[in-house]
C-alpha cells in the first residue's frame, strides 16, 4: 500500500510541475521539471522513511517480490521490464536528434564598467538618466518626455518588442533569441537605466561573450538615435510597464 | 569493512551527483577572458591600441576638448577636420606647409595659425592669428607619438582612413631624446604666460584679446592679494569667481618651478 | 632600509622555513615538533623569528620607508614547473588547507562549550565526549599545519612576485602569525594532554581557562589569514598604484575583513560539526556493543545539532558579505550575482539545499528514540512539504536552461510564473520559511518524549503557534509586497524585517519551550543507539555536502577577483588568469574533496588504531 501511495505521490507531482505549462500554453522547462522531479522524489522518500513502521511497509512488496518463492512470475516479469525499460531511456536520450543543443544563454550579462558609445567614455555604474530629476521637479515636463519617448519607441522599437511592450512585435518572432518583453517584473525592474542605456546603445553585438553563441539581432542603437532619445525612450518603458528603475541605496 | 566501502561508495555517489550537476547539467559557459592591458610597448602597439592612446590624450593630457566642445563654441568642433583638410589645402588662407591630410592635422597642432577657422581667430587679427597654444609646448607638452596618435584619432572622429603610421624606431627614439633634454625655466612675466598659455582662456594684458573663458586678469592686482592668486594658480578649483565654471587645469603646481610661479604672482599683483 | 632589500631578507626566510618544515615531515611526527601554518606564508621556526624581528626594527629605524607601486608582471614572470599547472596546485593544497583548519577552528569552540556544560550539569558523559572531539582534531592540526606550510612553499615557487609584495605589505604581521601559532600550538597540546591530569576541582577550572585561551588564539590567527585574504579583495593601506601607505592596520582592517571574519567563524562551527558528525556516524555504524552504539548515536546527535544550529544564521552572515562586497565594488557585486557566477549561486542552493534535507531527515528519524515521538510523526509530512516547495523555489533560476523548442514556445529565456520564483524576494521568502520549518522539526524532536505539566502548555502552546503564523504571514507578505510590487529600494530593504522575523521566531520558540517543558514528564526512557542505519547516512551526506560546498564557495570567493591578484593594484598576468568554467571548478573541487575525504578516513583510522592498542594491552 505504501509503495502504491509513493507512485500515486510521484504521479501527483509531475502533474502539479507539468500541467500549469501546458495549460498556459507555457511549458515549464525540461531540464527544471527533471531537477524539480528528482528533489521531490527524494522528499517523497526520506518522508516515507523517516520512521521504522512506514520504511518497512514501503519495502515489503519489494522485498516480497524478490524472494517470496510464490511470486516467481512477477519476479521474472519485473526483471524483464527493468532492463527494456532502462534501455528505452537511454536510447532516447542519446539517439540523434534535429534539435539544436540546449543553449544558455546569459540574458541580463554583467556589463563593463565603462562604456564608449557617441565618442565619449560612460562610467556605467554612475551614470544617471539625466531626465530622472524631472519625474520630481516638473512632472508637466516629465510627462512630455515620456510622450516624446513613445514617439521614439513607436518608431523604432516597436516592430520587435510590441505595442505592448510584451516583446511581441511582428518581426520579433522570427528572431532567436526573441526579443525581451518589458512587462513583468523580472526584466527592466531589475535593472539599472545605465544598463537599460548600454543595451540600448550597443545593441546586440555589444553583448559580453557569455551571452553569445551567437548575437543577438538588437541594432547598435547608437548609430541611429541620439543619446537624448535613448534616455528618453527608457523613460517611455519603465512609465509604461509601472516599472521602478532599480537603484543601489 | 562491509560499512566501510558502503560509506566510500555513498559519499562517491553523492560527489558525482554534483559534479554531474554542475558540469553537465548546466550547458557550460565560458567566461570571457580577461581584458587586455594597455600596451606601452610601442612595437606591440596595435593601431587599435594606438587609436586608444589618441582618445585618451584627446580628452585627458591634451585637453583640447576644453576649448573644442559644443558647449563653450570657443574653438572649432574637430569631428569634422580631417574631412575638409583637403580643402583647407587648398585655401588661399592656408599659409602652411603640409601637403597631405595628415601633415595638415599635424601641423594644426604644433603651429595652430597656418589656418584659422573662420571667426575663431584672435579677435582684431582678422582670423590669421590662432589663439590656440603650439601643444607640443608648455604646460600641454605632447611628444611626437602623442601628437601622431591625436591625429589618428581625429581622422578616425572624422570617419576617415586612417593614413597615419605607427612612429616605430627613429621617431620614437626622437621622442625619448626629447624627454632627456630639460626645458629652460622661463625668467620674465612675459615668458611664463607664453609657456603656460595663460592668455588662451584669461584676457591678460589691458590691450589683449579676452578670450571669456577665464576671469578677465588685466586688473586683478587691485582686488586680490599675492597670496590669494598663489592659490588660484595651484589650487584653481579652490574657490571659482562667480559666472565661471571649474575648468582651469590644477596640474600647474606640477609644472611650474618655484621661480616661475613667484614671478607670474608678483606680475599679476601688479596689474592694477 | 630599502623595502625590496627588506622583502628579499622576508622571503630568503620564508624559504628557510620551507625547507625546515619539510624537513619536519620528514622526521617521523612525534608529540614535540611544531609546524608553522599561515594562508599564505610560513615564517620562521626558532631563530628564524628572531632574525626577522630584527629586520622589522632596522626598518623602524630608518624611519618613513618609501614603498614601490605593485610590480606590473609579465606572462614570463611566473616560473612554470612542467607536467604541474600551477593555479590547480595551489588551488587544491589552499583549499585543502582552508577545510583543516576551519574543522580544527572549530572543534575546540564547541569541545570547549560541552566541557563546560559538562562541568555545569556534572555529567561525566559530556566530559568523555569533549575528549573524543578533540581527540579527532589533534591529528588534524598536524596535517592541517603540513598544507600550510606546502601552500607557503607553493605560492613562493609559482606567485614569487606576487609573495614580494604582499610580504612588503604585511611582513610584520608573519612574525606575530608565527609567535600566535606556537601560543595555538602550547594551548592545544596542554588542553589535549593535560585533559586526564586536570580534570577535577580548580584544575579543571585551569584546564577550562587554557580551553578558552585555545580558542581566542585560534581565533586570532583566522584574523590575520582572513586579512591578507581580504587585502587581496578589498585592498585598503594603499593607493591606486599599489604604493604602501606604511600603516598595516589599515590593510588588515580592509571593507571586507570583518564580514568575512563573521562568516568564516560561523561556517567553521557548522562545519566542523558536520565532519565530527560522519565520524559519530561511522562509528557507529561500526559499533559492536549497544553502549558504543548509544554513546556514537549521542555523539552524531550532538554533531548534527552543533552543525544546523550554526548552519541557521550562515545565510544572513552571507548576506551581509555580499551587501558588503556590493558597497565595496559595485562590479564585483555584479559579477558575483551575474553572469557566470549566477549559476554557481544555483549550485550552491542545490546544496544548501541537500543540507536542510538531509538535516531534517536526520532529527525525524531521531524520533524513534523515544515513545512519546508517534504522537508527531503525522506532521513530519506537512513539514516535509513545506521544505521541498521553499526548496524548489530557491533553486529556480531566473535564467531557464531551454531547448530552442521551448524557448519558442516561451518567447524568450524568462517563464511567467517561474520568472518571478527567480529573483531574490522569493528566494529571501523561501529560505526563511525553510529555516523556520527546520526548527520546527527541531522543536518537535525535543518536545517528542514530554509532556509539559505546567498549568499554562496549551496557553504557551497557543502563543508558539501564533508567533509561527505572524512570522510566517510578516515574512509573506514582506516577500510578496514589497518584493514585486514596490521598487526595489524597499525589495532589498525588506530582507532584513524577514532575518528578524524568522530569529524572533527561533529565539521565542527556544525561550517558551524552555520554560513550558521545565520539570516536564517524560513518557518513556529516551533509546539512545535506537536509530536506523539510513539516518547515519543523513550525517555523512552532510558532511560531503559541507565539505564540497565550501570549495565551491572558496573558489567563487576567489574567482571574482577575476585577472587579479589585488584587486584593482596588482593584475594577474599569468597563463591561469582567466576565469573557469563551472564544470571545471567542480572537477576540480570534487579531486580536493575525495582528497580531503581520504586524508579524513586515515585520521579516524588512526585514532581507531590508537583504541585497539589499549584494549589489548587490558586484556
Amino acid at each position: 500500500m505504501r509503495l502504491l501511495q509513493f507512485v500515486i505521490w510521484v504521479i501527483i507531482s509531475y502533474l502539479f510541475f507539468k500541467l500549469p505549462g501546458i495549460l498556459m500554453g507555457k511549458p515549464i522547462p525540461s531540464s527544471l521539471i527533471l531537477m524539480y522531479m528528482f528533489f521531490a522524489v527524494v522528499m517523497i522518500l526520506l518522508v516515507m522513511t523517516s520512521t521504522e513502521k512506514s520504511t518497512r511497509e514501503l519495502l515489503a512488496p519489494i522485498k516480497s517480490m524478490l524472494e517470496d518463492p510464490s511470486k516467481k512470475l512477477i519476479r521474472n516479469v519485473v526483471f524483464v521490464i527493468v532492463p527494456i525499460v532502462a534501455g528505452v531511456i537511454t536510447y532516447e536520450q542519446i539517439k540523434p536528434t534535429y534539435e539544436a543543443p540546449v543553449e544558455l544563454r546569459s540574458t541580463h550579462p554583467a556589463p563593463p564598467s565603462t562604456i564608449k558609445i557617441y565618442g565619449k567614455t560612460y562610467d556605467l555604474l554612475a551614470l544617471e538618466n539625466p531626465y530622472r530629476k524631472y519625474e520630481k521637479e516638473d512632472p508637466e515636463k516629465f510627462k512630455e518626455l515620456v510622450r516624446e519617448g513613445g514617439e521614439v519607441y513607436f518608431k523604432h522599437c516597436f516592430y520587435c518588442h510590441g505595442d505592448k511592450l510584451d516583446g511581441k512585435g511582428h518581426y520579433g518572432q522570427g528572431f532567436n533569441p526573441l526579443p525581451l518583453p518589458f512587462q513583468g517584473k523580472d526584466t527592466i525592474a531589475q535593472l539599472q537605466e545605465s544598463y537599460v542605456f548600454w543595451r540600448i546603445a550597443t545593441g546586440g553585438p555589444g553583448l559580453p561573450k557569455e551571452s553569445t553563441p551567437w548575437l543577438s539581432a538588437m541594432p547598435i542603437w547608437e548609430d541611429f538615435i541620439t543619446e537624448e532619445e535613448i534616455w528618453k525612450v527608457i523613460l517611455f518603458i519603465y512609465d509604461y510597464t509601472g516599472n521602478v528603475p532599480r537603484s543601489w541605496e | 569493512m562491509g560499512n566501510f566501502i558502503k560509506v566510500v561508495v555513498f559519499s562517491l555517489v553523492v560527489i558525482w551527483l554534483y559534479v554531474v550537476f554542475s558540469a553537465n547539467y548546466i550547458p557550460p559557459i565560458t567566461p570571457a577572458p580577461p581584458p587586455k592591458e594597455e600596451v606601452l610597448d610601442l612595437s606591440e602597439m596595435t593601431m587599435d591600441d594606438f587609436l586608444a592612446l589618441g582618445e585618451k590624450i584627446y580628452d585627458g593630457k591634451g585637453t583640447c576638448t576644453l576649448c573644442h566642445n559644443p558647449v563653450m563654441k570657443r574653438a572649432p568642433l574637430l569631428e569634422r577636420t580631417a574631412v575638409v583638410a583637403k580643402e583647407r589645402l587648398k585655401d588661399p588662407r592656408y599659409r602652411g606647409k603640409a601637403k597631405t591630410v595628415k601633415e595638415y592635422l599635424y601641423e594644426s597642432l604644433v603651429d595652430p595659425s597656418a589656418y584659422v577657422a573662420k571667426g575663431y581667430g584672435v579677435t582684431g587679427t582678422n582670423d590669421t592669428v590662432s589663439p590656440m597654444p603650439d601643444v607640443s609646448k608648455g604646460a600641454i607638452g605632447l611628444n611626437e607619438v602623442e601628437l601622431w596618435a591625436v591625429v589618428a584619432y581625429m581622422q578616425k572622429l572624422a570617419g576617415v582612413d586612417i593614413t597615419v603610421e605607427i612612429p616605430r624606431g627613429e621617431a620614437v627614439a626622437a621622442t625619448e631624446e626629447k624627454k632627456e633634454e630639460k626645458e629652460e625655466p622661463a625668467r620674465t612675466p612675459q615668458a611664463v604666460l607664453e609657456k603656460y598659455g595663460c592668455s588662451a582662456c584669461h584676457k591678460m594684458t589691458e590691450e589683449g584679446m579676452d578670450p571669456g573663458l577665464g576671469p578677465d586678469l588685466s586688473k586683478i592686482g587691485a582686488k586680490r592679494d599675492k597670496e590669494y592668486l598663489r592659490r588660484a594658480i595651484v589650487d584653481p578649483n579652490a574657490e571659482i569667481t562667480e559666472g565661471f565654471s571649474p575648468m582651469m587645469p590644477d596640474t600647474y603646481k606640477d609644472q611650474m618651478t618655484a621661480g616661475e610661479l613667484e614671478l607670474l604672482v608678483e606680475y599679476m599683483a601688479g596689474q592694477k | 632600509m630599502q623595502p625590496i632589500l627588506r622583502s628579499k631578507r622576508a622571503l630568503l626566510l620564508l624559504a628557510l622555513t620551507g625547507l625546515v618544515v619539510l624537513f619536519m615531515l620528514m622526521v617521523p611526527a612525534g608529540d614535540g615538533y611544531v609546524l608553522h601554518r599561515t594562508d599564505g606564508l610560513v615564517y620562521a621556526g626558532g631563530g628564524g623569528g628572531g632574525g626577522s624581528e630584527a629586520v622589522s626594527s632596522e626598518g623602524a629605524e630608518a624611519g618613513k620607508v618609501e614603498y614601490p607601486p605593485a610590480p606590473k608582471l609579465k606572462e614570463s614572470d611566473y616560473p612554470t614547473i612542467s607536467g604541474i599547472n600551477s593555479r590547480v596546485f595551489v588551488w587544491l593544497v589552499a583549499q585543502l588547507h582552508l577545510w583543516f583548519a576551519a574543522f580544527v577552528l572549530a572543534v575546540p569552540i564547541f569541545v570547549f562549550i560541552i566541557e563546560a556544560i559538562g562541568m555545569a550539569t556534572k555529567d561525566e558523559r559530556y566530559d568523555k565526549m569533549a575528549y573524543e572531539f578533540i581527540k579527532v582534531s589533534i591529528t588534524a592540526y598536524s596535517i592541517t599545519a603540513i598544507f600550510g606550510g606546502l601552500l607557503a612553499i607553493s605560492l613562493m615557487v609559482f606567485y614569487p612576485d606576487f609573495m614580494k609584495y604582499l610580504t612588503l605589505i604585511f611582513g610584520d604581521s608573519f612574525i606575530w602569525y608565527a609567535l600566535i601559532f606556537f601560543a595555538e600550538s602550547a594551548c592545544l597540546y596542554i588542553y589535549y594532554y593535560g585533559w586526564n591530569a586536570m580534570k577535577h576541582g580548580f584544575r579543571k577550572w585551569m584546564h577550562l581557562t587554557i580551553g578558552f585561551l585555545l580558542n581566542g588564539v585560534g581565533t586570532t590567527l583566522m584574523l590575520f589569514a582572513n586579512a591578507w585574504v581580504t587585502f587581496m579583495m578589498s585592498p585598503e593601506g594603499v593607493d591606486a598604484s599599489g604604493v604602501f601607505g606604511g600603516n598595516m592596520w589599515e590593510a588588515i582592517h580592509n571593507h571586507l575583513w570583518n564580514p568575512i571574519n563573521l562568516h568564516r567563524f560561523i561556517a567553521n562551527v557548522a562545519y566542523g560539526g558536520s565532519v565530527v558528525g560522519a565520524y559519530a556516524a561511522y562509528k557507529f555504524l561500526s559499533a559492536t556493543t549497544e553502549e558504543e552504539k548509544a554513546h556514537y548515536d549521542w555523539m552524531g546527535y550532538t554533531a548534527n545539532f552543533i552543525a544546523i544550529a550554526a548552519l541557521l544564521p550562515l545565510p544572513f552572515a552571507g548576506y551581509w558579505l555580499t551587501a558588503e562586497i556590493y558597497a565595496y565594488s559595485q562590479q564585483m557585486g555584479i559579477t558575483l550575482m551575474g553572469g557566470v557566477f549566477a549559476w554557481l549561486f544555483i549550485v550552491q542552493a542545490v546544496l544548501i539545499g541537500a543540507l536542510f534535507l538531509s538535516a531534517n531527515y536526520y532529527l525525524w528519524c531521531g524520533m524513534e528514540r523515544s515513545e512519546g515521538a508517534y504522537r508527531y510523526t503525522p506532521y513530519i509530512k506537512y513539514i516535509g512539504f513545506v521544505i521541498v516547495v521553499c526548496f524548489l523555489v530557491w533553486f529556480t533560476p531566473h535564467t531557464m536552461i531551454l531547448t530552442p523548442s521551448e524557448l519558442k514556445a516561451l518567447g524568450g529565456q524568462y517563464h511567467p510564473i517561474l520568472g518571478p520564483l527567480g529573483i531574490m524576494p522569493a528566494k529571501n521568502t523561501a529560505v526563511n520559511i525553510m529555516i523556520i520549518f527546520t526548527f520546527l522539526s527541531f522543536l518537535l524532536y525535543r518536545r517528542a518524549n514530554k509532556i509539559p505539566t505546567v498549568s499554562w502548555a496549551s496557553f504557551g502552546n497557543g502563543v508558539q503557534i501564533g508567533i509561527f503564523t505572524a512570522a510566517m504571514v510578516n515574512i509573506m507578505i514582506l516577500g510578496v509586497y514589497y518584493g514585486y510590487f514596490t521598487n526595489t529600494v524597499y525589495k532589498v530593504a525588506s530582507s532584513v524585517p524577514q532575518v528578524v522575523a524568522t530569529l524572533m521566531v527561533i529565539v521565542a520558540g527556544v525561550v517558551i519551550d524552555v520554560f513550558m517543558y521545565r520539570g516536564a514528564k517524560e513518557v518513556g526512557p529516551l533509546k539512545w543507539g535506537k536509530m536506523p542505519e539510513r539516518s547515519q547516512y543523513a550525517l555523512f551526506l552532510l558532511a560531503v555536502s559541507f565539505t564540497w560546498l565550501m570549495g565551491l564557495m572558496g573558489f567563487i570567493r576567489s574567482a571574482i577577483r577575476q585577472h587579479w591578484h589585488v584587486y584593482t593594484v596588482m593584475r594577474d598576468n599569468s597563463v591561469d588568469a582567466f576565469t573557469p568554467t563551472i564544470g571545471y571548478a567542480a572537477k576540480v573541487v570534487s579531486v580536493g574533496t575525495i582528497i580531503f575525504m581520504a586524508i579524513v578516513i586515515f585520521i579516524f583510522w588512526l585514532s581507531h588504531l590508537s583504541g585497539k592498542k589499549q584494549t589489548e594491552y587490558q586484556r
